[in-house]
């Protein structure tokens, strides 16, 4: 059978379009139902935020780094503050270090059940976001009980936390945990093995490794093409090298290794180690320990510059921060781990079929804040 | 009588720090009481200093790991030097490289291919406005094989800031050198698709750099210059 070349059309994807996760633009070149070709344009959300950090002082920065990402704020503070301490090579204690992590792997959680959910509505499943929205909310609700906030936490400040824990906290999180367990099953049971769900995934979008490398794209998305890559091990921070967790990698259960199916799957094992890893945490959560015991008074870094990596839910989170020995960064860049996972959209998705590059562009689970500081 | 109070205070003290806390708030004179909670302060921060005297041991491992870096770069450089004479800046002995920008396109293509080297990965690139006219193009470079890691720096001149473009080395450099651009106003040479990436593509000037000023109106609106409710 002879392929039929039609008119090509350009079409618009967005800003406003519920299938982008935010306001974004893509400019799409269509034969018939086949793209050739898409063009993501960005910027809609631009906020300034490097300009707005050179002019306020480096506590300052932690609630813009919030904005950045809102969909994982504490690991935004997280990567700032080790960013931070790092150059100004301040060491806290232990308990600050457990609340931290327990916090950034809660997070990861959430910020996981809420890419997976908006993935099955772009899929056209709509009942598991709902479910996942459900127990989304619960962990929103042990970071409320926490710092008062739902979703711009502010909670990590440099040498500490903003709060120590509420009573009652190690209590409700077990609690959570235990009810949230079997629930990941149940994720499993309505999306990974539906069979529309398999075809609708597996199979479309492979993303091979090199290129995932040479794209610059991080964390779930180069994992599922197969390379074990995790910052949390391979360049460690804090004290995730006390605890036992696995990398999960994508290995093409339903299709081939790279695939939109593997990058969904990568995730909920993801989710299960998060769990391992704050049930670790809580077990060591030492009792004793001021959090604001190693907080300078006033922030001011030596001069110098540092990059520090740290794995946010959605890949490498840099935090490059240039300091000339004032109280406020002469230059803070971060590198945004959904900015580079976008870019690849053009070469994975290309010569697909229209519906497919909306999964395509749901699995890379981007959050437009981030993209576009 | 203030020896008195100091008694009060040192006894006090003593027991907040096993946890009483109810010694401290129970003394009835006000500049007593905060006299005592400031002795307390001290004294955590006494307690504090030895703790960390305590995990010395982490901070040497912390120094050896930067000298290991320093080493690295160094050796980096020397190898970088060997093949490509004459484009390397003078003042080294640094974290981090500096290299003059003629070359850059060559060593980028070296350094990814290289065996040993093998920077498969470009994790970050930005730019840097050091004042005085000159602009600096860093680049963070990783290997996904050998799990080690560079940082360079080129400088180029306000006046004339051409870096040649790494974009077909790195694919996503593209995107990064764009960002640059856009905000820096460096031009990569060679960069097949060099256009504003955050900023609206009619935006005047070069926001990043020190010396930005405002425009006075977009699109026909005047833009503030007085920010009323600031601050």
């Amino acid at each position: 059978m002879g392929v039929v070349h039609g008119q090509e059309m350009v079409l618009n994807i967005g800003p406003q379009h519920p299938a982008t996760h935010g306001v974004l633009r893509l400019q799409v070149k269509t034969d018939g139902e086949i793209i050739s070709e898409i063009t993501p344009y960005l910027g809609y959300l631009h906020r300034c935020f490097e300009k707005h950090c050179e002019n306020v002082s480096y506590e300052q920065v932690i609630p813009f780094t919030d904005r950045c990402d809102y969909l994982a704020s504490m690991s935004m503070n997280f990567g700032y503050v080790v960013a931070m301490e790092e150059l100004m090579d301040i060491k806290v204690n232990d308990r600050v270090q457990h609340i931290r992590v327990i916090m950034a792997e809660l997070q990861r959680i959430a910020s996981h059940l809420l890419g997976l959910g908006a993935f099955g509505l772009d899929v056209g499943a709509f009942t598991p976001f709902l479910h996942m929205l459900r127990d989304r909310e619960r962990i929103l609700d042990i970071f409320e009980m926490t710092c008062g906030a739902r979703l711009l936490y502010n909670y990590m400040w440099v040498g500490g936390l903003s709060h120590d824990l509420p009573t009652g906290f190690v209590e409700a999180t077990f609690n959570f945990l235990d009810y949230f367990e079997p629930k990941v099953d149940e994720f499993v049971n309505l999306l990974v093995h539906n069979k529309i769900f398999v075809e609708r995934t597996a199979d479309i979008g492979i993303m091979p490794s090199d290129v995932a490398i040479n794209y610059g794209v991080t964390g779930p998305n180069l994992r599922a093409s197969g390379v074990k890559w995790d910052i949390r091990k391979d360049n460690t921070y804090s004290i995730y090298n006390r605890f036992d967790f696995n990398v999960p990698v994508g290995e093409g259960g339903k299709g081939t290794v790279g695939d939109c199916w593997d990058r969904f799957y990568v995730r909920v094992c993801e989710i299960r180690e998060s769990i391992k890893i704050v049930r670790q945490a809580l077990d060591q959560l030492p009792k004793t320990g001021d959090v604001h015991q190693s907080m300078p008074k006033k922030i001011r870094p030596p001069k110098g510059s540092i990059y520090r990596r740290t794995e946010s839910p959605r890949g490498d989170l840099g935090y490059y921060i240039e300091s000339d020995g004032t109280d406020t960064p002469y230059r803070l860049k971060m590198r945004s781990p959904a900015f580079t996972a976008l870019s690849v959209i053009d070469e994975i998705g290309a010569g697909w079929l229209m519906s497919d590059v909306l999964v395509i562009l749901g699995s890379l689970d981007i959050v437009l804040g981030e993209i576009d500081r | 009588m203030s020896e008195d109070k100091d008694k009060t205070v040192s006894e006090a003290v003593e027991k907040a720090l096993q946890g009483d806390m109810d010694a401290i708030n129970n003394i009835e004179d006000r500049i007593t009481r905060s006299k005592a909670k400031a002795a307390l302060v001290r004294a955590k921060r006494k307690q504090s200093a030895s703790v960390d005297s305590n995990s010395s041991e982490k901070t040497e491992s912390s120094d050896s790991s930067v000298e290991e870096k320093l080493n690295f770069s160094q050796t980096v450089f020397q190898r970088i030097i060997e093949k490509f004479p004459e484009s390397a800046e003078n003042d080294q002995n640094k974290d981090w490289i500096q290299l003059k920008p003629e070359n850059w396109l060559d060593i980028a293509n070296w350094l990814k291919s290289e065996e040993t080297l093998y920077f498969d990965s470009l994790q970050c690139n930005t730019g840097v406005d050091l004042g005085d006219g000159i602009l600096e193009s860093r680049y963070n470079l990783h290997s996904m094989k050998h799990f080690h890691n560079i940082e360079i720096r080129i400088k180029v001149p306000v006046n004339k800031p051409d870096i040649p473009s790494v974009e077909q080395v790195w694919r996503i450099a593209d995107w990064f050198e764009r960002e640059t651009y856009d905000m820096f106003g460096i031009n990569f040479i060679g960069h097949r698709d060099l256009r504003r990436i955050l900023l609206p593509e009619d935006w005047e000037g070069w926001p990043l750099r020190k010396d930005y000023e405002e425009q006075e109106t977009y699109h026909g609106i005047v833009v503030p210059k007085v920010k009323e409710g600031w601050e």
